[in-house]
């Protein structure tokens, strides 16, 4: 295999020739660069890590993303991908500066065919907006991602977003059949499509969570699913945590899959019950949210086999909801449970790391110890029937010291799930966050065949530079630092 | 080391390693001395696949790496070598009420590496999807000898590229599989197929589209014509009904699911004109299943393709077909096809002019249509792939970093249909 791309740190500035030619393209209201316009791009959801991209651009076609790609290209530019800006890795923090194609105006739904079971979608339409159009067809969008109400689908797309609902339905990647992709020469290329079973490699399910780094795709065919029958939800509500995931195992080891299987710890419930009024439990140590879904003629049972397994674990009392109401505000609080920590916190930072299902009480604990060790103040809401843990790490970020130990305890429980058997991340991405942990994943061949991948399809590395794979001999984070020393605002 | 027989330039013919780090050795060597062309092996159930393997090739064998490396069934997943038999996976997961649920071609010889090579499906992809929804690891060896992995052994993983979805289906083209880490899911409590014919393309379209809204959640659609129904009849040892075309609805989950089901649907298919409709339960479907998978390689004809399809134009796919005298089995909502031309087409020539009107009608509808095995010598004389698609440049930069050299299965993917589709170019312009 070839020597790695080279490094497009060098290359920040965007000539005047450049943005003139953008504006002649796309219209100057579609051209973003001043000061001002561009802080509001600095950063995703993850707020540590801050650079300003040196132009935004907000494209309406395909053929306009094309053209700013072909001039990216022509004067040596680098350029990343935007969609709603809800990344929690710094997927699309502008490593190196550059152009910043925001897709956000093209969020045309451009076809429904339910015989066929398919939607095709520009990138930029927001998730939650795909399954209210297609409210009362008896079909929805599976992937439920908790920041469904802003995140774009073509966002999805890059980090293979999942949700509370993928554990019985998959994430992103399984409800992908077709993607369109302007490629980092520029190049149309249309990959899969709706049919299925097409000759030769499966390029859309390898290009689905590869972070915008293998170009930027403008349309998305997706599955569509039938909606469920029948649904019953409940919460479990338990006196410790470990009660509560040793339930959550046990669920899982008998066989039962249900439509979603969520954990709240005692912190979250105290910050959503203020925010929401829910009527949760203060004084309970965790809660389960559990959603059973299928025929009419079976939820029942199911429902009943998963309150007989919670009751053998000691659950204090398994509720239902009542109503079609109970079950929507539940949901709510459940989804909108991250925009009420601003109540716990000035600052927080959301990790994202899998542990096998069996493991969950192990790294719960360790978790509750790290934060103990480390005086940071952790709570926890979580995907708890995939394995798929979030501690949220409560800080100031005016205080130095307090920022260093949120990165020390990351780092102690990210280290953990792997020493468990786990992943750094099941669903936000490695975006710039997570690439020092790669070679802790991955054997230095591992991430040469990687890197021979994204070669085939972006030789020149120009597009997204610096995401998921480490530079060979220094980590991006490093690289970050070096090429824009004190953007950063938190350290 | 273990050698097959031996040619004459004392490099052995067949290799067949015990481990995975000799086969990296064997590879390697291979590699940086005579650099003869590869071609791995499984279970040998779909040699016949594609454009044909090199005959100056060392066949890699991965029968004997076939260990169950890490089952922890709790966590429903299991890590397990890529020469393991399919149906010895099933064996080894059902004590525990657990299953792949996916249905491979002639299982009892099957390997697993096969099996995802050849992105092995079959009738219940429909409600269970295909392998590339439960390989969540995998462990690999490039032709050069280099091992690497991707995913994990974790049900959800964003870490990486996911070159698990890379290798299903890729042939064998672009590295060897040597061991692979699965999602699993319990094995339903009952199961439920029914049968039932009708005269008329229309009828059965009509049927399918008042399907997509039916309360009920078939696992299946199964769309058969004489050909096909008789075959899976003899091999089943069931009598299934018979006529122009036979329907099949399968059902599986809690027996309270399947019963209410049964109930649905046997109503639906009476009301959209079936005249009765036989109903296989429980035990009886093992064997149906097996038929209906096994349709696909399970027949000695001079061509079989595949068609893939939007499933709403997958009846008239069929019946065009059957007309031509293809039989043909449908996986009718997934709009997957699977033909065998007839015993007496006597040359390519003979088969082109039965698979071009059906590939015009294919792409008519945006879909494909593909030569998936042919009679030796053939090959040349078949549109294998059919025209040229967009992304095949990009597959075949993926091959030309996985395999700058050509070693591993030469033209046995894309660059073999891109050769083909060049040499189809050359000869009409």
């Amino acid at each position: 295999m070839a020597a790695p791309p080279p490094s497009p740190a060098a290359r920040s500035t965007v000539a005047v020739e450049l943005l003139e030619r953008f504006r002649g393209l796309l219209g100057s209201d579609a051209v973003l660069a001043s000061d001002d316009e561009l802080m509001v791009y600095e950063c995703d959801g993850y707020v540590v890590e801050k650079k300003a991209p040196d132009v935004v651009l907000l494209p309406t076609s395909t053929a306009q993303v094309s053209e700013i790609v072909k001039a990216c290209n022509e004067f040596d530019v680098p350029f990343v991908p935007r969609g709603a800006g809800t990344s929690l890795a710094g997927g699309c923090l502008p490593v190196g500066g550059g152009v910043m194609i925001a897709l956000t105006r093209m969020k045309r739904i451009l076809e429904v065919n339910l015989q066929d079971r398919y939607a095709v979608v520009e990138p930029g339409l927001v998730n939650l907006n795909l399954t209210r159009h297609l409210a009362g067809s008896g079909y929805h969008y599976a992937p439920d991602p908790s920041s469904q109400g802003a995140c774009t689908i073509g966002g999805n797309v890059a980090t293979n977003s999942g949700g509370p609902h993928t554990l019985k339905y998959g994430v992103t990647v399984n409800h992908v059949l077709g993607l369109e992709v302007v490629m980092p020469d520029g190049r149309v290329v249309e990959l899969g499509g709706p049919t299925e079973g097409l000759a030769g490699y499966d390029l859309v399910g390898l290009f689905v969570g590869s972070e915008g780094t293998f170009g930027i795709c403008t349309q998305v065919t997706v599955r569509l699913t039938r909606d469920p029958d029948a649904y019953r939800t409940m919460l479990g509500i338990f006196e410790t945590v470990s009660d509560a995931t040793h339930a959550i195992s046990q669920i899982i080891a008998a066989g039962i899959v249900p439509a979603a299987l969520e954990m709240m710890d005692q912190g979250i419930v105290e910050a959503v019950e203020a925010a929401y009024g829910f009527g949760f439990p203060l004084d309970a140590a965790a809660v389960l949210l559990i959603e059973v879904d299928g025929l009419e003629v079976a939820v029942d049972a199911e429902a009943e086999r998963i309150i007989a397994l919670c009751n053998e674990q000691g659950a204090r009392e398994v509720r239902r909801a009542e109503s079609e109401e109970q079950r929507a505000l539940l949901w709510k609080c459940r989804k909108q449970a991250f925009g009420a920590i601003g109540r716990l916190s000035p600052s927080y930072c959301t990790q994202d790391g899998v542990v096998p299902r069996t493991k969950l009480p192990e790294i719960l604990e360790f978790i509750i110890e790290s934060g103990e060790r480390h005086g940071i103040r952790i709570v926890n809401v979580f995907h708890a029937g995939d394995g798929n843990i979030h501690p949220i790490l409560l800080f100031d970020e005016r205080d130095e010291d307090q920022v260093a130990r949120v990165f020390r305890a990351s780092d102690e429980i990210l280290g953990r799930c792997i020493e468990l058997g786990g992943s750094v991340t099941g669903e936000h991405g490695i975006g710039v966050e997570k690439l020092s942990f790669m070679d802790r994943l991955f054997t230095p061949d591992d991430l040469l065949v990687m890197a021979s991948v994204r070669r085939a399809f972006n030789p020149l590395g120009t597009c997204s530079p610096g995401k998921v794979l480490p530079t060979a001999g220094a980590c991006g984070m490093e690289e970050i630092q070096r090429s824009h020393p004190g953007k950063q605002a938190a350290s | 080391m273990s050698e097959g027989p031996r040619a004459a330039d004392g490099v052995p013919e067949e290799l067949v390693p015990a481990t995975v780090s000799e086969l990296a050795r064997l590879l390697a060597a291979n590699s940086s001395g005579p650099r003869r062309p590869v071609f791995p092996v499984g279970g040998r159930t779909a040699l016949g696949f594609g454009f044909g393997v090199d005959p100056a090739s060392l066949e890699l064998t991965t029968s004997r790496l076939d260990r169950v490396i890490d089952y922890p069934a709790r966590d429903m997943t299991v890590t397990v070598e890529a020469g393991c038999r399919v149906s010895e996976l099933q064996n080894q997961l059902k004590p525990e009420g657990q299953r792949l649920p996916v249905d491979v071609p002639l299982a009892h010889r099957a390997t697993l590496g096969g099996a995802i090579a050849s992105n092995a499906a079959g009738p219940r992809r429909f409600g269970l999807g295909t392998l590339r929804d439960y390989v969540i690891g995998i462990g690999c060896v490039t032709v050069e000898g280099r091992s690497f992995k991707a995913g994990g052994r974790v049900v959800k993983n964003v870490a990486g590229y996911d070159l698990c979805k890379l290798m299903v289906g890729s042939g064998g083209t672009l590295a060897v599989v040597t061991e692979v880490t699965l999602k699993l899911k319990p094995l339903p409590e009952a199961s439920a197929i029914g049968f039932a014919c009708f005269d008329r393309g229309e009828t059965v379209q009509d049927l399918l589209g008042d399907l997509a809204t039916s309360r009920a959640r078939p696992v299946a659609i199964e769309l058969l014509g004489p050909k096909a129904s008789r075959q899976v009849a003899a091999e089943s040892r069931h009598d299934l009904p018979t006529g122009p075309l036979l329907l099949g609805i399968g059902l599986e989950g809690s027996r309270d699911e399947v019963q209410w089901q049964v109930e649905v649907i046997d109503r639906e298919m009476r009301q959209g004109g079936a005249g009765g409709v036989a109903w296989f339960r429980d035990a009886q479907t093992a064997k149906v299943w097996s038929a209906l998978t096994d349709y696909q390689v399970g027949v000695e004809a001079p061509v079989t393709i595949r068609a893939a399809l939007l499933p709403s134009r997958t009846v008239e796919f069929v019946v065009a077909a059957i007309d031509a005298g293809v039989a043909v089995q449908a996986h009718a909502g997934n709009g997957v096809v699977h033909g065998h031309l007839p015993d007496d087409t006597l040359d390519a020539a003979a088969a082109e002019s039965v698979i071009h009107p059906l590939r015009e009608l294919a792409a008519d509808g945006g879909g494909q249509v593909i030569v998936e095995r042919c009679e030796a010598g053939w090959v040349d004389q078949l549109e294998m792939w059919g025209p040229r698609r967009d992304d095949w440049s990009l597959m075949e930069a993926l091959k030309r970093e996985f395999d700058p050299g050509g070693l591993l299965s030469p033209g046995r993917g894309v660059d073999g249909a891109l050769g083909h589709a060049a040499a189809a170019g050359e000869g009409t312009s």
